[in-house]
């Protein structure tokens, strides 16, 4: 692809489901996300966070409207080709860090290479770099029951930037951490942001979505607004007007008390925000 | 997924639940033990039985009259019908080696000295060819015409002295007459040497038909002559325990033509299938053509002259033998079906409980296939440990069967291959709808999944 090409182009994309009604998960969203972009998606339960995901995340296919990964229109492509994009272009990050249990640290990090026919040598070489640049190369041979909440989600995000992707989806990455540990991981992925990796990053909480670049909000299946901070990186201050001259959001904020400002003292993790 | 990658993952499931893995390889381990050990019983059995056919037995022809519709074993239903003079027309005919009468002599005792040893059935008279040279230890055949005698280390060996060549030992015969015979030769083995005798270890004692045949008969003639018609009568009219005749019934028949035996042994030149049957044929013309004695007695059309080397003698046992291990093995193959639904059931359990990491694995680009290769394996692992485990364990449970029974041990060895095959099979069969169901978990429902 070409270099300007951007890692996600999401074009009026419509995911519905036929349940007891017609439930418009996804109604319509167009988004761009530009290589080595950092989005966060913020909405209350019901507004398609999880369906975005999953479309973005080949997981899903949309009803309609297209995505195109890294150059590639997902709907066209059969679901065996799906997966395997899946397994070169996306990495995810869950909150329940979703590592297989009888792995050792070492092998979570290579097993999507070993899905790509990845030689063993190889593998490990890789994952072993990455758990270094993660801060874990002394963990590499524990099993995830032996390794810290914190520690097991730099597993999980070394092992979803493992095959290089175009971009790694990150599920409410530090949902399961306390406040402490929380911080490492979001200053984690500002410095693989930095180093140039495409981050999308769903949270209900404020905080951790004010570390992105910009915010998507998203509402019954819309976007109902994007807002652009102003200094993503360092998200030590409150963000104000975007550079498209988008007001700063409030919406979180009133119940976090500030809590984008001084997270990292944060003494108890706050309430999940408005859309719990 | 490369092959060598999804084992060493499905060594890892499979490792990660011991006890669960050892249990569910236990089905399969007892189900291949039981037919690996069967089938090394009912070979070793068979070996125990065939491989007593020593190769110059192979040459033997074992002959007898008996009614046509007789079932059973060898000398079943016989009657006495062939006469000395048979014989020696029998070893004049081309394709024909040899010719000599076999019967069991009614002994009840064996004695050297003082010592006396029992012998219920054990003393026979035959030909000098009867017992082979090559199946003589010490010593040498006996010759016709001498009161001369083999014996089998079982009666050398029941002496306070052991019997050596050149020992007088008493024969007491069932009229109470004695004779004196010299051990001229021991045998190497207390086997029995032709299907006449049986093949189990027993004491055994060969002398010449001549004398002692026409001598045991001259001495029981007094007692047979009294149940004569009795033992005729029991001959007739219940044909299935004739094999039990004793001396007195084969030779108390025809007085008039002189010795009949119930029994005879035609020797062909070479054990090859042509010579066999060249000196059947020669033998079966001769018998039933009018120069004959025998001729008179099969005219009748009650008896009917069978011919039969130990290979085709045995056949028929051999055949009994084959159905009921088939059966016995058909049960164990039952217990290994049972063994393969627990892999199946187990692979079921564990789909379920690794939704979720069937999950993350999709996700992170596993391709159906790959989550099928893994399911697969892990049945296919269990089968195959199970299957070398069960035959490890069935060859043990055969070698120590055989010991027991004292058979010679024989492995089927194409029975091992099949087992391990059996164990893949087991695997795949058990494992493919698991894996099947593994493969299609979707993997959004899967990563939701607690």
């Amino acid at each position: 692809m070409a270099p300007s090409e951007p890692a996600v182009t999401l074009d009026d994309v419509r995911k519905t489901y036929q349940l007891a009604e017609t439930v418009h998960a996804l109604d319509g969203v167009s988004l761009t996300l530009p290589r080595g972009s950092y989005t966060a998606i913020m909405g209350p339960s019901g507004s398609g966070k999880s369906t975005l995901m999953n479309v973005i995340g080949c997981l899903d296919t949309p009803t309609e409207g297209r995505v195109v990964i890294d150059g590639a229109d997902v709907s066209t492509l059969s679901g065996r080709e799906r997966t395997r994009l899946r397994g070169i272009e996306i990495g995810f990050v869950f909150q329940t860090f979703n590592l297989m249990p009888r792995l050792t640290a070492l092998e979570n990090v290579a097993m999507p290479q070993l899905f790509q026919n990845v030689g063993r040598t190889d593998r490990n070489e890789r994952a072993r770099d990455l758990l270094d640049r993660v801060g874990l190369a002394d963990r590499a041979d524990h099993r995830p029951n032996e390794l810290s909440g914190g520690q097991r989600q730099r597993v999980a995000l070394a092992r979803a930037l493992v095959n290089d992707p175009a971009i790694v989806l990150a599920d409410e990455p530090s949902g399961n951490l306390d406040t402490e540990t929380e911080a490492g991981i979001l200053d984690l992925f500002a410095e693989f942001h930095d180093a140039g990796t495409t981050l999308l990053v769903v949270s209900h909480e404020r905080h951790v979505a004010e570390r992105a670049e910009r915010i998507v909000h998203l509402l019954d299946g819309k976007i109902e607004r994007i807002e652009a901070l102003n200094d993503a990186r360092n998200g030590s201050g409150p963000p104000s007007a975007g550079p498209d001259g988008t007001p700063p959001s409030t919406v979180g904020r009133d119940e976090h008390g500030g809590s984008a400002t001084d997270r990292g003292t944060d003494q108890e993790e706050p309430d999940r925000g408005p859309d719990r | 997924m490369k092959p060598l990658a999804l084992l060493r993952l499905a060594w890892r499931s499979i490792a990660g639940h011991r006890l669960r893995s050892a249990l569910t390889t236990l089905g399969v381990i007892i189900g291949v033990a039981a037919v690996i050990a069967f089938v090394t019983l009912g070979a070793s059995l068979q070996a125990g039985i065939v491989g007593d056919i020593s190769p110059d037995d192979q040459r033997n022809v074992y002959g007898w009259a008996a009614d046509p519709g007789t079932e059973g074993g060898p000398l079943a239903g016989a009657q006495p019908v062939v006469s000395e003079a048979d014989l020696a027309a029998l070893e004049e005919r081309s394709g024909i080696d040899a010719a000599y009468g076999y019967a069991p002599l009614g002994t009840q005792a064996v004695a050297t000295g003082d010592s006396v040893v029992p012998l219920g059935d054990g003393a026979f008279a035959t030909g000098p060819t009867y017992v082979r040279e090559d199946d003589i230890a010490t010593g040498r055949q006996f010759e016709q015409g001498e009161p001369e005698a083999v014996v089998n280390p079982a009666v050398a060996g029941a002496f306070e002295s052991n019997v050596s060549v050149g020992d007088e030992l008493t024969l007491v015969f069932q009229g109470g007459e004695t004779r004196t015979v010299t051990v001229v030769g021991i045998t190497d083995t207390s086997e029995g040497l032709s299907p006449f005798e049986g093949f189990g270890q027993s004491p055994r004692l060969y002398v010449p038909t001549d004398p002692f045949y026409a001598g045991a008969d001259s001495a029981a003639d007094e007692e047979t002559d009294g149940n004569e018609s009795a033992e005729e009568s029991e001959a007739d009219g219940n044909a299935s325990a004739p094999g039990e005749d004793d001396p007195g019934n084969e030779s108390d028949g025809e007085a008039a033509a002189g010795t009949r035996y119930t029994a005879i042994v035609v020797e062909a030149p070479s054990a090859d299938d042509a010579a066999i049957d060249r000196a059947k044929e020669q033998a079966r013309s001769y018998l039933e053509s009018d120069a004959s004695d025998a001729s008179a007695l099969l005219a009748s059309g009650e008896l009917e002259i069978v011919l039969q080397t130990s290979t085709q003698l045995l056949s028929q046992l051999q055949d009994i033998l084959g159905l009921l291990q088939n059966f016995i093995v058909g049960v164990a193959a039952i217990s290994l079906l049972v063994g393969s639904i627990g892999i199946a059931n187990i692979m079921l359990v564990s789909v379920t409980e690794r939704t979720r990491e069937i999950g993350i694995m999709k996700a992170v680009g596993a391709q159906n296939r790959d989550v099928l290769g893994l399911f697969l394996m892990e049945a296919i692992v269990l089968g195959v440990i199970g299957a070398i485990l069960g035959t490890a364990l069935g060859l043990a449970t055969g070698y120590l069967g055989a010991q027991y029974i004292d058979l010679p041990l024989v492995y089927p060895l194409e029975y091992v291959a099949l087992a391990i095959a059996v164990g893949v099979l087991v695997g795949v069969f058990s494992g493919l709808y698991p894996a099947w169901k593994a493969a299609r978990t979707d993997p959004i429902d899967a990563l939701r999944y607690e």
